[in-house]
């Protein structure tokens, strides 16, 4: 009998249920959820975000929230989650859970790391602020010397403030209706040694910090986009081949089709959650051929090194790609 | 394959740890063990900070440890508390203190950076003190990388290969069914589902079943952190009356890697059957044997790493719980070292 040897991937799944729904701040909950069973949940390190998957009349939404909690904290997760106006609706239909309703919940995973430095400078804007919760609670308990600006539209629309208190002047809240904008030539305009840069925000702010940081020395600065990063020329998409080396497969990936949909229609089980570049998900080891990166998670280092491409939107720039797959 | 220091490691098993000093290692680094008189574990660097002599050497005095060559007296937080040569003890003089952790199976210690220790939580080893599980197991130093225990418990398949007395004939029928992997950020989870096939005879022994009764069985394996593994091998007994249920063998791992290439392996074989001392004389030699012949390998695996040093390997699709595991090991290491 001759048995298919792919190896089916899949994320860690479950069931949860919302232990408590709070309203923390102007237009933002926090979400606190607990496995609907004995599920254990896996452990997580800051940075890290979770998918949560809702059904509404339509179908499945699937959205990724950064993990706010502590990580010491093992049974249950929690995110803080903005209503937004967005077409796509999904913080809406997270605003309409309330205690007891149950959603399934997906990953976590992390291609937000916090490496580690001894100093950190930490910028957030507005909703941008959940990752760096518990960032901050582990540079402060590894020591090391760091500083959190935080803007957002106002004082009651910046979610945790309460909680930052207890950092005293390591933090710096900045509502804009009372002392403007974020001031990043002061806080970014002189690099600084042995510093790492963190910041989640909304796009013209992570785009503002980019080029600040152009000055600094390369890695230092770290960040994360809630939505895939503007591309000045997609390119044209040519056909390029595949070699899926551990499946032992070569594929054609032809035109306006990618990697990922190649793989899956070649019977390789290849995980993938948000298919727009961002979440991280479909990561995969490069062994040879060079890769136009399209994602928005890989920063210019990570991406010159070709080691690894996002699948869903990344191509190969030459005829050919060599996957460790 | 560098290793993770932030991360908590069973240094011990629970019960040798007590009130008289014990050796340990962690990364290099020598750690002396022993209890307070209420009971708590503690963890030292087990050197002296006056001479280069080992404080498992020497005496405990109520809750504190003395060398019994200095005589300088240390606290359980590390801090010299006397010195026998004057009054006042001298400033500063302390050796490291280890965050330390007693579940009641394993004392766990946390190498890296100290302040971490509060932010992450030992594997749970709940099972191992369950009433419903009969336990029984043994320990090994391993000359070998903690990387290498680990992709061997990332793929059983080499069982088949490497000792027919203890393999279930599933594993030897032809190519195994695929790999179910299932991971998140830190965790790697895999299973496969064999069809109905019959069992090892010892397992049908212990399981008081003919021979040649097929089952469906299930192996599953479980990355929960670089110091813990656990995998699972479940036999769905249908049609045997009163023998009918799950028959599960828990196989949990405890490692912590003395050196780079050094491990210390600490194995403990759970099951849910029969729970009789006969079961326990009929499968201890089995699985001494096993970890031994596989410890072997595994130190033969670390010299030819040494002697020839490392080369491309030739992966398959069976590598991919493999590929994972190594995926976050490296991650692990990366974060820690800075960019």
């Amino acid at each position: 009998m001759t048995q298919s040897a792919a190896p089916l991937m899949s994320e860690f799944e479950a069931d949860a249920v919302v232990a408590a729904a709070e309203t923390v701040a102007d237009d933002v909950v926090l979400l606190t959820l607990r496995p609907a069973d004995q599920a254990h949940l896996p452990a997580w390190t800051p940075g890290a975000h979770l998918d949560l998957i809702l059904g509404d009349g339509s179908g499945e939404v699937v959205r990724q929230y950064s993990l706010c909690g502590s990580p010491a904290t093992r049974d249950s997760y929690q995110v803080a989650v903005l209503r937004t106006p967005d077409s796509r609706g999904g913080s809406e239909a997270v605003h309409r859970l309330a205690e007891g309703d149950r959603l399934r919940i997906r990953g976590p995973r992390n291609h937000f790391p916090l490496v580690s430095s001894p100093r950190y400078v930490f910028v957030a804007g507005g909703i941008g602020i959940t990752p760096m919760i518990p960032m901050i609670e582990e540079a402060d308990a590894a020591g090391a010397d760091w500083v959190l600006h935080y803007g957002g539209r106002s004082s009651d629309s910046m979610a945790f403030r309460e909680l930052l208190t207890k950092y005293g002047d390591r933090v710096h809240l900045v509502p804009q209706d009372q002392t403007g904008l974020l001031d990043l030539e002061a806080v970014l305009g002189t690099p600084a040694p042995q510093t790492l840069v963190y910041c989640c925000g909304p796009e013209p702010l992570l785009r503002a910090v980019e080029e600040r940081c152009h000055a600094w020395p390369s890695n230092s600065l770290h960040l994360e986009r809630f939505t895939p990063k503007e591309r000045a020329d997609d390119g044209d998409d040519a056909a390029f081949e595949v070699v899926l080396q551990r499946s032992g497969l070569t594929i054609q990936v032809p035109p306006g089709t990618s990697v990922f949909d190649s793989m899956r229609d070649a019977g390789v089980s290849v995980l993938g959650s948000c298919l727009e570049g961002i979440c991280g998900t479909c990561e995969q080891t490069v062994l040879e051929g060079d890769v136009d990166h399209r994602d928005s998670v890989l920063d210019e280092d990570e991406q010159a090194s070709n080691e690894c491409m996002m699948v869903c939107v990344s191509r190969a720039r030459g005829p050919r790609l060599v996957l460790d797959a | 394959m560098s290793i993770p220091r932030n991360a908590w490691y069973p240094i011990a098993a629970s019960e040798e740890v007590g009130r008289a000093p014990i050796a340990r290692r962690v990364l290099d680094v020598p750690v002396v063990l022993y209890r307070t008189t209420s009971g708590e574990p503690v963890a030292l660097e087990d050197r002296c900070a006056h001479r280069p002599v080992r404080l498992s050497d020497g005496v405990l005095e109520g809750d504190l440890i003395r060398s019994t060559y200095t005589g300088f007296t240390y606290d359980p937080a590390g801090r010299c508390v006397s010195v026998p040569t004057q009054d006042h003890v001298p400033y500063g003089a302390a050796v490291r203190c280890f965050p330390v952790q007693d579940d009641g199976s394993f004392v766990w210690v946390w190498a890296g950076e100290t302040g971490l220790a509060a932010l992450r939580t030992p594997p749970d080893t709940a099972l191992l003190r369950d009433a419903g599980w009969t336990t029984f197991g043994g320990s090994l130093d391993t000359a070998a990388g903690i990387g290498l225990l680990l992709d061997n418990f990332c793929d059983i398949t080499h069982v088949a290969q490497l000792d027919q007395d203890i393999a279930p004939p599933a594993l030897t029928a032809g190519p195994t069914p695929p790999l179910e992997v299932e991971v998140s950020e830190t965790t790697v989870r895999f299973w496969r589902r064999f069809d109905a096939s019959p069992l090892a005879p010892w397992n049908a022994q212990v399981l008081e079943l003919p021979e040649d009764a097929e089952h469906e069985q299930v192996e599953e394996g479980e990355f929960v952190g670089p110091g813990y593994w656990v995998d699972r091998w479940t036999v769905e007994v249908k049609g045997h009356d009163d023998r009918d249920g799950q028959h599960v063998f828990v196989f949990s791992h405890a490692l912590t890697p003395l050196s780079a290439t050094r491990t210390r392996h600490i194995w403990r074989v759970s099951r849910n059957f029969a729970s009789s001392a006969a079961a326990d004389g009929t499968l201890t030699p089995l699985f001494e044997a096993y970890y031994a012949r596989v410890g072997e390998v595994l130190e033969q695996m670390q010299s030819i790493l040494d002697e020839e040093g490392p080369r491309p390997e030739v992966a398959v699709a069976a590598d991919a719980a493999v590929s994972h595991v190594r995926r976050i090991v490296q991650r692990m290491v990366a974060d820690e070292l800075g960019g």
